[in-house]
């Protein structure tokens, strides 16, 4: 599989602080990649520079096509973002009109937006909230309306800024199982961005980010037991990887296993 | 300090066609001295609840019993102001509400907003910071300069500076990073034992409730549902369920156990003394 996303020796400063220095990074089609960093490792900027909403003289690629002034349109349309405070990202009056927002631009009909809305609200479980004025809704609610709007453009990539924070837990691991399949069945590319390792388990790749430096880059299970790692830029492991790592060292497992129930029958057989 | 909800009820625009019941007849007494959690999904009128602990809303029925101060419909409160510096409020992402260029006119504003008598104005602002364990060299600095973690101190500073007797907090650790969480979540416990102060602290995560509270309130759609301490409530992961509540994932560890093979391995705060029972269970 090629890479939807190339980002070779990238440099960036910010208010005469160094972001990035010879950053580069890779993401493979289809993959779900979990991009995790303390607060202020750059994260947030990493996205504003893939949208292009932050203009650089470095080398970047996504979906076959240099991000520069001609293709901009085309590879905005190609990507759906999700920022934490979805409060920035409403337009208009009802969930409904500010969902077609995207579509309408793109000169879809008004059957096809209908039909979109209607499949990625039921899937989000938020048709119900169609008629309501976005600014009424509770946060969590907020940041599902900002996914379906994100989804409802069918984008080859998906980006979420920590989208889902304020999304009870129980609503956040049926919403990850519903990307999860959106990205079996289309082969939907996700990049999650994060502070939770927790979220991380939901993905594939895990992509560690410090000072503007990728420092770790790998399968989950594989970087997941670089403990001194996390520790060392202030990160919790997710409580599965912790337990992991500590049974191990007493001969209790062999690997890091991810999955509660695999766990509980592996000690106890 | 007390405070007690008797026969609560809060109904958002009576009498309207737009009416909506937020609390359904709440009966609870929080915690003196230590801190209280509620736990609830969104819409179960966790926000509701405190905002009638420091009378922004008045109950539509019923009693808040404030310290001296009763929260009651009717009767109006003299001297509001008073009750507000003994229950100091910090909402969610509160520093979207800074305005000012530093630290000391961010802290200072509230007590000249609401003329709260104090002799040294200055020695206060620096002894808030003290509690939130930051330096006097932060009151010159800019609150939009500094780190997430760091503003949400400032945040809490503030209102720390009217030396209330009980805070609330409004999902203080949501969109904090696992070091600055863990360090606010040290703070707020220090708050509570060399201070002194009762505290009640919102949220819907369940792993940061699990840290820091000693006693633990569930919501559901308005109705007081479960209470006792962190232990009683989470060993029932059945009926967390039906309110949408998951367990903390140290807890539903030993809950696993006990429910795939009968073996009460028992709670644990910490992950290294459960790892230690998971061994002993074991070997």
């Amino acid at each position: 599989m090629d890479d939807i996303v190339i980002i070779k020796d990238l440099n960036f400063k910010y208010d005469n602080k160094l972001i990035f220095s010879r950053f580069d990074l890779e993401i493979k089609r289809g993959s779900f990649t979990t991009i995790v960093g303390p607060n202020g490792s750059g994260k947030s900027t990493l996205i504003k520079i893939i949208l292009g909403l932050i203009r650089v003289n470095s080398y970047i690629n996504i979906d076959q096509s240099l991000l520069c002034n001609d293709n901009l349109k085309t590879i905005r349309r190609k990507i759906g973002v999700v920022f934490e405070n979805p409060d920035n990202q409403f337009v208009a009056e009802t969930v409904m009109d500010d969902i077609a927002f995207s579509l309408e631009n793109m000169k879809y009909n008004k059957v096809e937006i209908r039909k979109r809305i209607e499949k990625f609200t039921r899937y989000l479980g938020i048709y119900h909230l169609l008629e309501r004025e976005p600014y009424s809704l509770s946060g969590g609610e907020k940041q599902l309306v900002a996914l379906a709007s994100a989804l409802v453009i069918e984008p080859k990539i998906l980006i979420l800024d920590e989208a889902l924070t304020m999304v009870d837990r129980e609503v956040k691991e049926k919403t990850y199982k519903i990307l999860q399949e959106l990205h079996k069945t289309d082969n939907l590319t996700i990049i999650n961005i994060t502070h939770d390792l927790e979220d991380s388990l939901y993905g594939e790749e895990i992509v560690v980010i410090d000072r503007g430096q990728v420092i770790l880059k790998g399968p989950k299970e594989l970087v997941l037991e670089e403990e001194k790692v996390f520790n060392n830029i202030g990160i919790d492991l997710p409580f599965m990887a912790s337990l992991s790592i500590k049974l191990k060292y007493y001969g209790l497992v062999d690997k890091i296993i991810l999955d509660m129930d695999e766990m509980v029958d592996l000690l106890w057989k | 300090m007390e405070i007690k909800f008797e026969n609560v009820s809060y109904i958002y625009n009576h009498r309207t066609p737009l009416s909506k019941q937020a609390l359904k007849n709440i009966n609870i007494e929080f915690k003196k001295d230590k801190i209280n959690g509620i736990v609830g999904g969104s819409g179960s009128g966790k926000s509701t609840l405190v905002q009638l602990i420091n009378a922004i809303l008045v109950p539509t029925y019923g009693k808040v019993r404030i310290g001296r101060f009763t929260n009651q419909n009717g009767k109006k409160i003299k001297n509001v102001n008073k009750l507000r510096f003994d229950v100091g409020l910090i909402f969610q992402f509160p520093e979207e509400q800074f305005f000012n260029n530093t630290v000391k006119k961010e802290i200072i504003f509230g007590m000249k907003y609401f003329k709260y008598q104090t002799n040294n104005i200055d020695k206060r602002c620096s002894d808030a910071l003290k509690m939130v364990e930051l330096d006097d060299s932060y009151l010159e600095r800019n609150p939009f300069s500094l780190s997430g973690g760091e503003q949400r101190k400032i945040a809490i500073a503030s209102v720390l500076a009217f030396n209330p007797k009980v805070i609330i907090l409004d999902e203080p650790t949501i969109g904090l990073d696992s070091g600055s969480k863990n360090n606010l979540i040290k703070l707020i416990k220090m708050l509570k034992n060399k201070y002194n102060k009762t505290i009640i602290v919102i949220s819907h995560d369940v792993d940061m409730l699990h840290k820091i509270s000693d006693y633990i309130f569930v919501l559901d759609k308005g109705e007081i549902v479960l209470e006792g301490t962190k232990y009683e409530i989470f060993s029932q992961p059945d009926v967390l369920d039906k309110y949408g509540i998951k367990c903390p994932k140290i807890m539903d560890f030993s809950n696993m156990v006990l429910l795939k093979k009968g073996i009460k391995i028992g709670y644990r705060d910490d992950i290294m003394d459960l790892m230690k029972d998971i061994y002993r269970y074991v070997k």
